[in-house]
């Protein structure tokens, strides 16, 4: 069993893109005792190396990364209120009517617009557009809120976590759930050699896996990931992607990566051959840090496995405990597979 | 203050389920006055003389807007429909409370943005459906139609003794109507008073109109929460967060009693705003004020900023200087003595 406390831990742990200080601070701490190497970069990525019982013959670099999505202090208006810019691909209608929390002190605040009482019957269907909502710490006027907050400051979703009876509901398991099975790994006996990153600003452009890919110069690469699912009563069967409880997601495609066809089919092997679920995606959709890995230097045989994570880009995604521990069971055998050749 | 409506917001109790409420609210009562609930589920804590030919009664709805199951798909998926005006623009992906024979943490299903207009998607009440990530057959073992759900939130302190969290909608006027039970408690009134916290505001009024009938006070003031001043809400319909309330005027409403309270709050310093309304006032006073043969009815409200979204703020100061108001209203005996 993966360790679900060290990944609560993972996900109150806040760190948009470019301020994964608190995320890092908690890895740092856990896997000092057991890897050989470790580096920070000058982005802020984690690089890691850990040498197992044989030195394989190619380099595999098993990268997730710390980020999560969240948004930005841009403006504090004269009554007081924060305006904010969304950091990552937030899924901009699940934003109205969330609580936060801005900047080192967590301040608590809550995301409003106009009541609903006072809008047109039309305008009651409608998502507010996300430039027409602000954020109320309470704060009178701005230079209260100016006592409080500055601009640039980091604002998170305050959002429940809980796991039980087999499922995890909570923010930012995208991608700290990835951090959890490198560290899990990072923890156990390697039979191969691996090169381990905890990758910065993945959200805004897949930016900490470009320079960590060209600092390791990895041969292939694993990227560990929580993948949209939509498997939700109003989606039709091909719209929803993939499955929570259907298994590790191995993808063929997605909108930034052609997946190394050999590693796909062997990443499936793998999940077979163990005994654990896999499914692929039914549609071509999202992107991840393979994007920025598979280009690196010369080229990069990579492939992604993923948990499947409904309402991924929100203050409130689920995982079930079945597929997050058949990743781990498929990224440990794939790895093993591809080093053995 | 802040520990009573700490303590009623925490209580689940959407329309039609006061009852989970119940056990909160009398604790909480039953310190100052003999509380007794009546057949539609009113909580009635009566104070002072019994025998007293005046009779004053004093009403805060304690139902909260929420959501009902209406159905479970063979995945385990819940089906719901709104209990009361609830905004349909909070609900994306919002985290739920669903009260079956356990507690249970569900999710507001959404489609992922690549799936869906993004913004532009338009939402229906028809379309409400809960995933709380448990198997088909745990969720059927534990969850029943008819089942209440309630918007996840937890009491956020904000700045300025500002509070954030679901419920305060009407929670912080039975809050204040506590408290002022409490400032009375220990006092000689000068009349019967009949503190009502009624069931059913949200969807019909219903506790409010029974209870008037059944009580049959000579006066009442209704305690709701009322607009506060934010971004695109028009200065006369609100009132600014920490004003000390919102005194409604209105023709439903009785001049004596609106007077004597405009009058008190004068008195007490308070810097009180006004909502003059050209009808009815959207609060249970509507219901009261012709319940018998009509019964003199007033309105103070506490501003609340987000009205009906999960996120729902107001000043404890507000509420503290609203309870002040009332005790001295009840201590001087209401209109009646005027």
């Amino acid at each position: 069993m993966l360790d679900y406390e060290l990944l609560e831990k993972l996900c109150k742990a806040d760190g948009i893109s470019g301020e994964e200080d608190e995320v890092r601070k908690i890895i740092l701490e856990e896997i000092k005792p057991y890897a050989d190497d470790i580096k920070v970069d000058n982005m802020g990525n984690v690089i890691a190396f850990k040498k197992g019982r044989q030195t394989p013959k190619k380099k595999l670099l098993l990268s997730a990364h710390m980020d999560e999505v969240g948004f930005i202090v841009t403006d504090i208006t004269n009554d007081g209120c924060i305006k904010f810019s969304t950091v990552g691909g937030i899924d901009k209608k699940a934003v109205f009517a969330k609580y936060v929390k801005i900047g080192k002190n967590k301040i608590s605040g809550v995301v409003n617009a106009k009541p609903v009482h006072l809008l047109k019957a039309d305008e009651r269907k409608k998502n507010p557009p996300i430039d027409s909502l602000y954020i109320d710490i309470g704060a009178k006027d701005k230079e209260e809120a100016e006592k409080y907050v500055s601009l640039g400051d980091m604002i998170v979703f305050d959002s429940p976590y809980e796991n039980k009876d087999g499922r995890i509901i909570g923010k930012a398991l995208d991608d700290r759930f990835g951090c959890l099975v490198l560290i899990e790994m990072l923890k156990q006996d390697l039979p191969y050699d691996m090169y381990f990153s905890f990758v910065v600003q993945e959200e805004i452009g897949c930016r900490g896996a470009k320079a960590a890919a060209y600092t390791v110069n990895p041969y292939c690469a694993i990227v560990i990931e929580a993948t949209t699912a939509a498997d939700v009563p109003f989606a039709e069967n091909e719209k929803k992607v993939c499955c929570v409880g259907k298994g590790a997601v191995v993808s063929f495609m997605d909108r930034a990566t052609i997946y190394d066809k050999e590693y796909y089919k062997l990443a499936i092997q793998a999940a077979q051959s163990v005994g654990v679920k896999a499914q692929t995606k039914t549609m071509i959709a999202g992107g991840n840090d393979a994007g920025a890995i598979h280009c690196s230097r010369g080229g990069v045989r990579t492939i992604a496995v993923s948990v499947p994570c409904r309402y991924l880009h929100s203050s409130s995604g689920i995982i079930s405990t079945d597929d997050t521990e058949a990743v781990f069971a498929v990224v440990n055998k794939t790895a093993e597979m591809i080093l053995s050749e | 203050m802040k520990d009573i409506l700490y303590k009623l917001c925490s209580a689940d109790g959407i329309s039609g389920s006061e009852n989970e409420v119940f056990e909160t609210a009398c604790e909480l009562l039953e310190k100052y006055a003999d509380v007794r609930q009546d057949i539609n589920g009113n909580i009635i804590a009566e104070m002072g003389d019994k025998n007293s030919d005046r009779h004053i009664m004093l009403d805060a709805h304690i139902d909260r807007i929420g959501l009902v199951v209406t159905y479970i798909n063979d995945d385990g998926f819940i089906k719901a429909e709104a209990v009361g005006g609830i905004d349909l623009r909070t609900l994306q992906s919002s985290a739920v409370t669903v009260i079956g024979k356990e507690k249970i943490l569900g999710v507001i299903c959404t489609m992922p943005p690549h799936l869906s207009n993004g913004e532009d998607e338009e939402l229906s009440k028809d379309k409400i459906w809960i995933d709380t990530g448990l198997s088909a057959q745990k969720v059927k073992e534990l969850v029943s139609l008819g089942d209440s759900i309630i918007v996840y939130s937890e009491f956020r302190e904000l700045l300025n003794n500002c509070v954030a969290v679901s419920a305060l909608d009407n929670r912080a006027g039975c809050a204040v109507l506590i408290k002022c039970a409490e400032m009375l408690y220990g006092n000689n009134l000068p009349c019967r008073l009949s503190i009502v916290l009624s069931v059913q505001e949200e969807t019909s009024e219903l506790g409010a109109k029974t209870s008037a009938f059944s009580l049959s006070p000579d006066e009442a003031v209704v305690v709701d929460v009322g607009f506060a001043a934010q971004d695109g809400v028009p200065h006369e319909k609100c009132g600014e967060i920490g004003c000390g309330g919102i005194i409604s005027i209105a023709p439903v409403l009785s001049k004596a009693v609106t007077d004597r309270l405009i009058n008190i709050s004068k008195r007490l310093e308070m810097n009180c705003d006004y909502e003059v309304c050209g009808g009815t006032t959207g609060t249970n006073a509507d219901g009261i004020s012709a319940a018998k043969g009509g019964i003199p009815c007033g309105v103070i409200s506490i501003p609340e900023k987000n009205m009906h979204t999960q996120t729902e703020i107001v000043s404890l100061d507000d509420m503290e200087k609203i309870a002040e108001l009332l005790s001295v209203y009840v201590m001087e005996g209401g209109v009646m003595n005027a």
